[in-house]
C-alpha cells in the first residue's frame, strides 16, 4: 500500500494495535495468525518474533477492556482464529439526559477513586470542559475489586486465598464502608453469609462458571458489612473489660461500636467483643494512660508485658 | 516527561475518534480538556491514526485526520465508530464514585446523579453491586452549614493528639472524607492557627451566627498537611508493620535490604509519636535516639496504671 512504502521509519506500536483492532472489529470470521501477518503491517517478518509480539498486543488490548476473542475454526481443522465482535466491543447507548452526564463528572471529581479508571470512564462519555470541583472524598482501589464485580455480573462465585485459606464466595455485593472496601456474599465453607476485606485478598481471584449464583432479593448489603463485624474475623470472641477514663469514654465508644458501657467512678467500664487480641491491644495502646485493661487475666498480662518490653527496650 | 504507554494512548484514541466523528471541528484545546491529554500527546497521536484502517490501505480505507486552524475532523474511522465499552475497573470506579456523592449529606437523591447511577448500573449488568457508607456523623450537616454561611462553630472536640476534650471556637473552611472518616479544615481561634478535625470526634456542636473573614485559602483540598517545623523522625519498620503506612501520612519510604521498610513522617506532638512508638514495640529503629527515651518514659507512666490498679478497681467490675 501507497502511504506504507513512502514510511521511512518502523510504525509506532500505536498504528499497528489500532490497525489489528480495527481489523478484528471488521471480520465476520475469526482472522488466524497467517491472516493477521498478511493484513496488519508493522509485524516482523521472522514468525517467531511475529507470534511473540501479537501476543504483547493481544495483551495490551485485553488490559484496556478490549474483547478479544479466540475461537476454534472447524472448517480449518481446529486452527484457532481472533476477533472482535462489535456488540462486545462498543459501549452500550446510556440514554444520559445532559444532567446525568453532569452530575458523573461532578462525582468523578468530587470523589476520587484511586487510580485513573473513573476519568477514563468519563472519556467515553465524551469527557468535560467543567473545572472548579474541589474534592471532597478519597476511595482507594485494588485489582480484586474489578475480579470480584466481574464475578457479580457473571453470576459466578469467586475464589480466592484470604489469611492463608482458600474460600468460595457467591458475591452478593460491593461495599465500601469505614474507609476499606468489603465483598459480601454466601461463604461455601461456611455456609453462611460472611464479608471480606478486599485488600486482605491474597493473589488473584478466579471466577467460577456464569449463572451459578442466585442472589436474595431485597438485600441489605451495606448492614451486612458495617453491623457485623464480628463475622470477619473467624474464631470466638472473648469479653475484654476496658476501664476508661472519663475524658476517653465518647471515643472509646467510637472506637469500640460492640461493646457494652457501663458507669465507673473513673469514667466507664468498657466491655469489647475481641477476636485478635494483637490489633485490639494496639488500639487499646493508642489511649496511651486513659485506658487500662482489666482483664481477662490472659490479656491484661500481654499488655503488660508489651509495656515493660517497651519501657526497658525503649531507654 | 517519558512518553506514555502504547495501551493508555490507544484506549483515550478508542475514546476521543468516535467523539470527533459526532463533533467535527472540535479544537484540539476542547479535545485536551475534555481526554485529560497534553495537546502536544494528542497531536502526536493523531498525526499517527492516518496509519490505522483496513485493507488494502487505499486512501478510503484509512482514517482521514484534518487539522485546519487548530480544529480536528476526522472520516473513516467506522471501525471506531462507538466508544468503547467500560472495562470492569472503570464501571467500578465510576459506580463506587456515584454512589458515594449520593450519599453525601445534602446529595439529592432523586436528582440526575441517581438517575444516571440506575442507567449506568443496568447497562453495566450490576444493578445493586456498588454500596458505599459515608458515615457521616451527625455533626457534619452542621458544618455544612457553617461553611456555606461562613459562620463559626462552637465545639467541644475529643483531640487524639492530646487525648483530652478541649472547647474550641473554629472558623471552618472545607470538609473531605479521607479513608472512612470526614475531617473539617478550619481556623482554630484557641490554636490561632489552621487544624484540621475529625467530624466524628465533635462531641457537642453549636451553629453560631457570628460570620468570619476567611483566612485560610479554601481550594486547599489537602487532608493532612504537615507544619514546615514539626520535626520529623525516621522509623524502620519489620515487614508486619506495614499497616503503618496505610495508617499514617508518610513523607517518605524506603524499602531496605533486609526487608525492613523505612519511613519519614512528620510529628504533631509528642503523644502522637509515643502512641505510634508503643504499638511498635521497642524492635523499630527510630532516629533520632531522643524520642525513644521520650516512649520508654510514657510506657513506664502506663505501666504505673496497672501498678497503681488494686484489686478495689477489679473490685468495681462484674467479675
Amino acid at each position: 500500500p501507497a502511504r506504507w512504502l513512502r514510511r521511512a521509519c518502523m510504525p509506532d506500536r500505536l498504528e499497528r494495535l489500532a490497525t489489528l483492532a480495527a481489523n478484528l472489529l471488521d471480520t465476520r470470521i475469526p482472522l488466524t495468525l497467517d491472516d493477521i501477518a498478511e493484513r496488519v503491517p508493522g509485524y516482523p517478518p521472522d514468525r517467531a518474533s511475529f507470534k511473540r509480539q501479537f501476543e504483547r498486543d493481544k495483551a495490551t488490548l485485553r488490559e484496556i477492556g478490549v474483547p478479544v476473542n479466540v475461537e476454534t475454526l472447524d472448517h480449518l481443522g481446529g486452527e484457532v482464529g481472533y476477533r472482535i465482535r462489535p456488540e462486545e466491543y462498543a459501549l452500550p447507548p446510556l440514554h444520559l439526559t445532559p444532567d446525568e452526564t453532569a452530575a458523573l463528572h461532578i462525582a468523578v471529581h468530587a470523589i476520587a477513586i484511586e487510580g485513573d479508571d473513573a476519568r477514563a470512564a468519563l472519556w467515553k462519555l465524551g469527557g468535560t470542559t467543567q473545572t472548579g470541583i474541589a474534592p471532597v472524598g478519597l476511595i482507594p482501589s485494588f485489582p480484586a475489586l474489578a475480579t470480584l464485580f466481574d464475578a457479580y455480573r457473571a453470576r459466578a462465585a469467586a475464589t480466592f486465598t484470604y489469611r492463608g485459606e482458600e474460600r468460595i464466595l457467591d458475591p452478593y455485593g460491593l461495599v465500601f464502608a469505614r474507609g476499606h472496601w468489603y465483598v459480601a456474599g454466601f461463604d461455601h465453607d461456611r455456609e453462611a453469609i460472611r464479608s471480606f476485606r478486599v485488600d486482605r485478598i491474597d493473589g488473584e481471584v478466579q471466577i467460577g462458571p456464569p449463572d451459578t449464583v442466585e442472589r436474595p432479593a431485597d438485600l441489605d448489603v451495606c448492614a451486612l458489612v458495617t453491623n457485623n463485624p464480628a463475622q470477619f474475623a473467624d474464631g470466638d470472641a472473648i469479653a475484654v473489660d476496658l476501664l476508661v477514663d472519663a475524658p476517653h469514654v465518647d471515643e472509646a465508644r467510637r472506637r469500640y461500636p460492640d461493646a457494652t458501657v457501663t458507669p465507673h467512678p473513673n469514667g466507664a467500664v468498657v466491655t469489647v467483643p475481641v477476636t485478635s487480641v494483637d490489633a485490639f491491644l494496639g488500639s487499646v495502646l493508642a489511649f496511651l494512660d486513659g485506658v487500662t485493661v482489666l482483664g481477662p487475666d490472659t490479656v491484661r498480662a500481654a499488655i503488660i508485658t508489651h509495656l515493660e518490653d517497651c519501657a526497658q527496650g525503649f531507654a | 516527561m517519558s512518553r506514555p504507554l502504547v495501551g493508555p494512548r490507544l484506549r483515550r484514541a478508542l475514546a476521543y475518534l468516535p467523539w470527533i466523528a459526532s463533533h467535527p471541528g472540535a479544537s484540539l484545546d476542547e479535545l485536551a480538556v475534555r481526554f485529560d491529554v497534553r495537546r502536544a500527546d494528542l497531536e502526536r497521536d493523531l498525526e499517527l491514526l492516518p496509519f490505522v484502517g483496513l485493507p488494502p490501505y487505499t486512501p478510503d480505507r484509512l482514517i482521514e485526520v484534518d487539522i485546519v486552524d487548530d480544529c480536528v475532523w476526522v472520516r473513516f474511522a467506522d471501525a471506531f465508530s462507538a466508544p468503547l465499552r467500560f472495562s470492569a475497573e472503570e464501571g467500578v470506579a465510576l459506580l463506587a464514585a456515584g454512589t458515594a456523592l449520593l450519599e453525601v449529606p445534602g446529595s439529592d437523591p432523586d436528582g440526575p446523579l441517581a438517575g444516571a447511577l440506575t442507567k449506568l448500573a443496568a447497562a453495566l449488568n450490576a444493578p445493586h453491586a456498588v454500596h458505599v457508607d459515608v458515615n457521616a456523623p451527625d455533626a457534619l450537616t452542621v458544618v455544612q452549614d457553617a461553611i456555606e454561611g461562613q459562620r463559626c462553630l462552637r465545639m467541644t472536640y475529643y483531640s487524639y493528639h492530646r487525648n483530652a476534650q478541649t472547647e474550641r471556637i473554629i472558623e471552618p473552611v472545607s470538609v473531605a472524607a479521607l479513608l472512612g472518616h470526614w475531617y473539617v479544615r478550619a481556623y482554630c481561634r484557641s490554636a490561632h492557627a489552621e487544624r484540621l478535625f475529625r467530624v466524628d470526634r465533635i462531641d457537642t456542636i453549636a451553629l453560631l451566627d457570628e460570620e468570619y473573614t476567611a483566612t485560610l485559602d479554601s481550594d486547599d483540598a489537602a487532608v493532612y498537611s504537615p507544619a514546615v517545623d514539626d520535626p520529623r523522625v525516621t522509623l524502620q519498620l519489620p515487614p508486619d508493620a506495614r499497616w503503618v503506612l496505610d495508617t499514617y501520612p508518610i513523607e517518605h519510604q524506603r524499602l531496605c535490604p533486609d526487608g525492613r521498610i523505612e519511613v519519614t513522617l512528620a510529628v504533631s506532638t509528642p503523644e502522637f509519636l509515643d502512641r505510634l512508638l508503643l504499638r511498635l514495640g521497642p524492635s523499630v529503629e527510630v532516629a533520632p535516639s531522643s524520642v525513644r527515651r521520650h516512649a520508654a518514659d510514657t510506657a513506664d507512666r502506663v505501666l504505673q496504671r496497672y501498678r497503681d490498679a488494686t484489686l478495689a478497681d477489679h473490685a468495681g467490675v462484674g467479675g
